[in-house]
């Protein structure tokens, strides 16, 4: 009988002194960790854009860059597309006319999952210069000139907003009630089957799709029609699965919705 | 890559569990020299990874977070994980006999296998709910089986072929493995080219 | 034995990697270069000397039915520490590294030698014993990173070595994981040929 109670003892003891320790360790870690966190996506900030200080729209996801006196240099944000090892999270500044200022692929401390040497090449900066000093319009929106101007109102797919303020001509809104900023909409573009498609998505700050509307697809006769299908566009905003677990937005959130709508299309283009 | 299929297709073969992540060696190398033991090993691994990710997953959403106790996830897992396999041995010894005669001698071996811990550390870090975790582990150990079948049928024709002996056991083994891995490389698509 | 060759056992003649092939997933997955094999090592050999001290200062109060699970928490406490050391002060390491840190706690270098060694030797022997075994996985490791890295990258340390020609177009392959299969395969052949002998 001793020789049971002893083990559970020892058992106990054990198992709770290392609770013990490790809760001293976590606690004396948990804000160095956000420090260090915090301090690469500063760094990472400054490098694409350099600014007074930036002011956090939606979390990890899009900064507003300001000079000393407050006067706004144009915006920071951050899109996860698709790699190899996962999402490759992308750090883009723009300044108010719509020139890109600077591009960055994060490090890997950064939650980059590439192979070096095969996908890591990314980051180098032979690669992201040449984004540099380019009009948002000439990398991937030039094409949008000649329906652009009628199709795009930002209020298809944030209805719940008051007003819109344009950050990039014809690409980026701030969706707007009263003072406060409710999210964003913007202008992106995926591979259809025929194809480029564009479209239109609403974020809420909740990182839910509010809206999604297609500005341009050739995708036609039940190949991938079915995109402009409003039961099919009315399902997004079911979105972002991870977001109604947790009451804060994270970019995981964000990047799964991105992801998850980018696969749909794929799914109903195929 | 919210999609189950996907997430199934990229754990069987693109992020194949032993070729592409590294999990799971010490069975692969030490339980393959016959396609059959390879086959039992693989279904008990497909069994206990499949339980093994609801459990932690469960354990981790259920108490870990809400608690915020995450900082004793790496005890609480393998902890819980090697308290499952005991479970699992002592009921299947019970009620299901054959079922024991066959995965039985490979449970014990299980508690070890990085593969399952790894598997669970996966699915917290990828944030998968229920669903796709479970999607995840299947796929994670019809990958594992595959590969270790595989290998067992290369390496019971690498016994009778005139190897030289520096390269006889491990070496030869690894090399094989090495172009196993060159062929899988190919499930992760054309851009690998450039 | 003397103390250097408790020191000496795991570093050289029985060298996890090498010589007894355990600790395989580790040393093939984060070899890949030499700062993660490197810091890999390190981050082994911290645990494994400070379970295998603690082991061994407990080892008269541990009752036998239960050290395998005493065993495991005190590994996975150190594990733990070094987890959330190396998120805090060394992120891209970490990163890097990924879910090998926290399965260091299923490394069987590490249980093993808690069981077979710190649970009946003298501290002292244990410690010496665990920084031994711990310095050779490292050895195992940056020796691996080495070459894949310069062959597949062209760099060391990310340092330039044979030039901007061959960092253009690297053996790509050897950092991929076909590689790490390959260079572990063709060292153990030359150990087997060439070194085993005076080992024994």
């Amino acid at each position: 009988m001793t020789g049971t109670r002893q083990m559970v003892i020892t058992l106990f003891v054990v198992a709770v002194s290392c609770a013990v320790i490790l809760s001293f360790v976590y606690a004396f870690t948990a804000p160095r960790i956000a420090d260090t966190q915090a301090r690469l996506t500063l760094s990472g900030l400054e490098e694409v854009m350099s600014a007074h200080k930036y002011v956090e729209v939606i979390p990890d996801t899009l900064w507003e860059a300001l000079d000393s006196s407050d006067n706004k240099l144009g915006i920071v944000f951050r899109v996860f597309p698709q790699g190899y090892g996962g999402p490759i999270p992308i750090t883009v500044g723009l300044d108010t006319e719509g020139v890109i200022t600077g591009i960055r692929i994060a490090s890997a401390a950064e939650g980059l999952v590439e192979t070096p040497g095969l996908g890591a090449k990314i980051t180098e900066p032979d690669f992201t210069d040449q984004f540099k000093d380019k009009c948002l319009a000439d990398v991937n929106l030039a094409h949008y000139a000649t329906y652009v101007a009628s199709a795009c109102d930002p209020m298809d797919v944030f209805p719940q907003a008051g007003g819109f303020s344009e950050i990039i001509a014809d690409t980026l809104w701030y969706a707007l009630r009263d003072s406060d900023t409710l999210g964003i909409v913007f202008v992106g573009v995926t591979q259809g089957y025929l194809d480029r498609i564009e479209f239109m998505v609403g974020y809420s700050k909740a990182a839910r799709v509010t809206g999604i509307t297609v500005l341009y697809s050739k995708e036609t006769d039940g190949i991938g029609e079915l995109i402009r299908d409003a039961e099919f566009l009315e399902g997004f905003k079911a979105g972002a699965p991870e977001a109604i677990s947790g009451a804060t937005v994270s970019s995981q959130a964000l990047i799964d919705a991105v992801d998850g709508y980018i696969d749909r299309f794929k799914e109903y283009v195929e | 890559m919210k999609s189950p299929a996907l997430i199934f297709l990229a754990a069987f073969l693109v992020n194949n569990i032993v070729l592409m992540r590294f999990l799971g060696l010490c069975p692969f190398f030490g339980v393959s020299s016959t396609v059959e033991t390879a086959t039992g090993m693989g279904m008990a691994v497909i069994f206990v990874m499949t339980l093994a990710a609801w459990i932690t997953w469960i354990v981790f959403n259920v108490i870990l977070l809400p608690l915020n106790l995450v900082f004793l996830r790496t005890a609480i897992f393998i902890l819980t994980i090697a308290s499952l396999v005991q479970l699992v041995e002592m009921f299947l010894k019970k009620s299901y006999r054959a079922l024991y005669n066959a995965l039985g001698i490979y449970l014990p071996l299980i508690t070890t296998n990085c593969a399952i811990l790894g598997v669970t550390f996966l699915n917290i870090d990828n944030r998968f709910s229920l669903l796709n975790g479970t999607v995840f582990a299947i796929g994670t150990g019809l990958g594992f089986t595959l590969v270790i079948i595989v290998f067992a049928a290369i390496r019971e024709r690498l016994d009778l072929a005139p190897i030289n002996p520096a390269l006889k056991g491990y070496p030869i083994s690894f090399i094989a493995a090495s172009l196993m891995a060159l062929a899988f490389l190919g499930f992760t698509g054309p851009e690998c080219q450039n | 034995m003397t103390k250097l060759h408790i020191f000496t056992r795991g570093l050289v003649k029985d060298n996890a990697v090498f010589v007894l092939m355990i600790g395989l997933c580790p040393a093939l997955a984060t070899s890949s270069t030499v700062r993660d094999g490197f810091g890999m090592g390190l981050a082994a050999t911290f645990v494994l000397v400070f379970s295998n001290l603690l082991i061994s200062i407990l080892r008269k109060n541990i009752p036998n039915e239960v050290r395998i699970p005493i065993f495991i928490l005190i590994i996975s406490t150190f594990v733990t520490i070094i987890d959330y050391m190396m998120q805090a002060f060394q992120p891209d390491l970490y990163r890097a590294l990924g879910v090998f840190v926290p399965l260091i706690v299923v490394n069987c270098m590490i249980l093993g030698r808690a069981e077979a060694y710190a649970s009946k030797s003298s501290v002292l022997d244990s410690v010496l014993d665990g920084l031994g075994t711990g310095l050779g996985f490292t050895l195992a490791l940056t020796v691996m990173g080495t070459l894949r890295e310069v062959l597949g990258n062209g760099t060391f340390l990310g340092m330039s070595v044979f030039g901007e020609s061959f960092q253009k177009a690297p053996v790509i392959f050897m950092i991929m994981s076909p590689g790490a299969f390959l260079v572990i395969g063709i060292l153990k052949a030359l150990i087997n040929k060439y070194v085993k002998k005076e080992l024994r």
